[in-house]
C-alpha cells in the first residue's frame, strides 16, 4: 500500500520573493549591456544563414567579438541600421536612391530564376509572356503554347527584396499582379512550383540550382536566350541578378569595417558557394 | 418498419462517428510516421548534443536545445509564480462575480486569444526596444510567460475552486488567518493542478515560434548568459525547412526532438492528473 504523499511542502512567500529577486536581478543586468565587441546583424533572410556563418568564422579568428544575426527580411534589416538596433542591416538588393544616406558593401552576387514544374513542357517564357502571366492577362498555359490548364501564380510577400528586384525587372507594380499564392521564402516557393504541374514562381538561382540537382521536379527558364546558372549570375550577364548588401548608416569604422572586409575578402567564398550563392570576382 | 429506421439512424450515426475520428486519427498518424520516416535515421546523441554547422545542414542541435530551455525556464519561474498569484485573487479573494474578478478574467480571455505573433512583436517593441533587453533569451521567456499565463492562471484557478468549501470553512473555524489557511492547506492542496497547469503551458511555450522569433533571435550559438540571443527549436525547424536549401533532413529530426519532447511533456502532465483524480475521490 502506498503511503499518501505528504505534500505540506513549506510553501513560505520567500520562495516568491526570491524569484521576484531573481527577475529584478535581469533586469538590472540589462542596464549593464552594453558589450565590447559585439555586432548586431538583422535583415533578409536570404542572407541570414550566410552571414551567420561568416559570423561564426570572424569570432575565430576575432576571439573577443560576437556576431549576433538576426532575420527578418531586408526592409526590416535596413529599417533597424537606421533606428540603430542593428550596427549592419543585410539587403538582398542594391540600395534604393531614397536610401542614398546609407552606405552599402556588396559582398555576394544571387540569381533570381523563374521556376516551372518539370511536366510543363514550355520551353521558354518571353518577358511580355511572364509580365501578361503575372498581371492575370494570360490565365492559361494553352496561350503560350502549353497544356490547356490555368496557370497557378506564386508570388513573394511585400518586405521580400526578391519581389522588389522581379517588380523593378519586369517594370510592374506589387498591385498589377494576380497572384494564387503568395509564399515568404525562397523554399517555400520552391516546394510551392514542385507540388503543382501548373505553378510559375521566381526563387534564388542558386537554391533552385540545389534543389534540381537533388531531384525536385523543378526547372529554371532562361530569361532572354540566357540560361540560369550561377555561372551567368557570376559574370553578370543573367540580366535578373542581385547584389548581397551589407549596410551601414555611414562608412564603416572600427569592428564593423573589419568585419565587412573580412566578409568581403576570399576567405569566405568557400561559405559563399556553400549557401549557393556566387562571390564576387576580384 | 420503426425499428429497422431506428436501426438505420443508429448504423448512420456510428458510422459519421467513426468516420470523424478516422480523419482526426489520419492526419496525426501520417505527420507522425512522416516525421520519423525523415528524421529517424539522422536522429543520434552526437545529433542531440553537437553545435550546428552549415547553416544547420550539417552538425547537430545541442545549443538550441539549451536555448530553448533557458527560454522556457525563464518563462516558466516568471509565469509560475504570477500565475498562481492570480489564481489565489481569482478563487480567494474576490467572488465569482465581482467586477474585478470579472475584469481580470475578461482580459484573461483576451489575452488567450491573441494570435502568438502579436506578442511576438509586443515582445519585440517592450522587451527588446523599451526595457534594452535587446535580442536575448530574457526577452524571449519574458514574451512567452505573457502568452502562457492566461492558460496557467485558469488552469490553477480551477485546481483551487475544486477544494472542497468544507476545508475552507475548517480552517476558518479553528482561527486559522486567511495567509495560514493559503499557505498550509489550499497551496498543499492545488500542488498537483498547479504542476499540470505548468507542464500544459510549458508545451505551448516549448512550441511557439513566432513569438520568438522577434525576441530570442536567431542566433544558434551556445548561449553563455540569459542575455544571449539564443534560437528556439521551432525556429530551427523553420528556417530550415523553408530558408535554408538542404536543411530538410536535419529540419526532420530537429521536429522529432521536438515532438518528442512535447509528447514526453504531455504524457507527464496528463499521468499527474490521472494520479490526482484518484487520490481525491478517496476518502481520507
Amino acid at each position: 500500500m502506498p503511503t499518501p504523499k505528504n505534500y505540506r511542502i513549506n510553501f513560505t512567500p520567500s520562495l516568491l520573493m526570491s524569484l521576484v529577486f531573481i527577475i529584478t536581478i535581469f533586469f538590472s543586468l540589462s542596464l549593464a549591456q552594453a558589450q565590447e565587441g559585439k555586432l548586431v546583424i538583422t535583415g533578409s533572410s536570404t542572407m541570414a544563414p550566410l552571414l551567420l556563418e561568416i559570423g561564426k568564422r570572424f569570432e575565430a579568428v576575432h576571439p573577443d567579438t560576437r556576431i549576433d544575426v538576426q532575420t527578418g527580411g531586408s526592409s526590416r534589416g535596413i529599417v533597424d541600421t537606421v533606428k540603430g538596433l542593428a550596427d549592419i542591416g543585410m539587403a538582398s538588393r542594391a540600395l534604393k536612391t531614397q536610401e542614398d544616406h546609407l552606405f552599402g558593401s556588396m559582398v555576394a552576387r544571387d540569381g533570381i530564376g523563374i521556376i516551372l514544374h518539370t511536366a510543363n513542357p514550355i520551353p521558354e517564357l518571353s518577358n511580355s509572356q511572364i509580365q501578361a502571366i503575372y498581371t492575370g492577362k494570360i490565365t492559361n498555359w494553352q496561350q503560350v503554347g502549353g497544356p490547356d490548364a490555368s496557370i497557378t501564380v506564386v508570388n513573394k510577400a511585400q518586405g521580400r527584396s526578391t519581389l522588389d528586384i522581379f517588380l523593378e525587372y519586369f517594370q510592374l507594380t506589387n498591385r498589377d499582379i494576380r497572384a494564387h499564392v503568395v509564399i515568404g521564402d525562397n523554399e517555400q516557393g520552391i516546394k510551392t512550383v514542385a507540388g503543382n504541374p501548373y505553378a510559375i514562381g521566381y526563387v534564388s538561382i542558386g537554391t533552385a540550382q540545389y534543389n534540381v540537382s537533388h531531384g525536385l521536379p523543378i526547372r529554371l527558364l532562361p530569361l532572354q536566350q540566357i540560361p540560369a546558372s550561377i555561372d551567368t549570375v557570376r559574370t553578370g550577364l543573367f540580366p535578373l541578378s542581385r547584389p548581397l548588401t551589407l549596410v551601414t548608416n555611414s562608412q564603416p569604422t572600427g569592428l564593423t569595417k573589419t568585419f565587412i572586409e573580412f566578409a568581403q575578402s576570399p576567405q569566405v567564398h568557400d561559405l559563399i558557394l556553400q549557401q549557393y550563392f556566387v562571390p564576387l570576382q576580384n | 418498419m420503426l425499428a429497422s429506421s431506428k436501426t438505420i439512424g443508429e448504423k448512420s450515426t456510428t458510422l459519421l462517428v467513426w468516420t470523424a475520428a478516422t480523419f482526426i486519427a489520419i492526419p496525426f498518424c501520417w505527420l507522425v510516421g512522416d516525421l520519423l520516416w525523415h528524421g529517424w535515421h539522422h536522429l543520434s546523441l552526437n545529433f542531440v548534443l553537437a553545435v550546428p554547422q552549415n547553416a544547420g545542414r550539417e552538425g547537430g542541435i545541442g545549443p538550441i536545445l539549451v536555448s530553448t530551455g533557458l527560454i522556457v525556464g525563464v518563462c516558466m519561474a516568471v509565469a509560475l509564480p504570477i500565475g498562481v498569484g492570480a489564481a489565489l485573487f481569482l478563487s480567494e479573494y474576490t467572488p465569482h462575480d465581482q467586477v474585478s474578478g470579472r475584469l481580470v478574467r475578461g482580459s484573461l480571455d483576451v489575452l488567450a486569444g491573441v494570435p502568438s505573433i502579436i506578442f511576438g512583436l509586443f515582445g519585440n517593441a517592450f522587451f527588446c526596444q523599451t526595457l534594452e533587453l535587446g535580442f536575448s533569451i530574457l526577452s524571449g521567456g519574458l514574451t512567452l510567460a505573457c502568452m502562457v499565463l492566461p492558460i496557467l492562471i485558469r488552469t490553477v484557478e480551477e485546481s483551487f475552486r475544486a477544494i472542497a468549501r468544507d476545508q475552507r470553512l475548517s480552517a476558518a473555524a479553528l482561527g486559522l488567518s486567511k495567509k495560514c489557511s493559503i499557505q498550509y492547506i489550499l497551496l498543499p492542496a492545488a500542488i498537483p493542478g498547479i504542476l499540470v497547469g505548468s507542464i500544459l503551458g510549458l508545451g505551448r511555450a516549448m512550441a511557439e515560434t513566432a513569438a520568438l522569433i522577434f525576441t530570442s533571435g536567431y542566433v544558434d550559438r551556445m548561449p553563455t548568459s540569459l542575455l544571449d540571443s539564443g534560437r528556439a527549436l521551432s525556429i530551427h525547424i523553420y528556417d530550415l525547412a523553408m530558408n535554408v536549401a538542404g536543411g530538410n533532413p536535419n529540419a526532420y529530426a530537429t521536429a522529432l526532438v521536438l515532438v518528442g519532447l512535447l509528447m514526453m511533456i504531455n504524457l507527464i502532465a496528463s499521468r499527474i492528473a490521472e494520479q490526482w483524480t484518484t487520490k481525491n475521490q478517496l476518502p481520507t
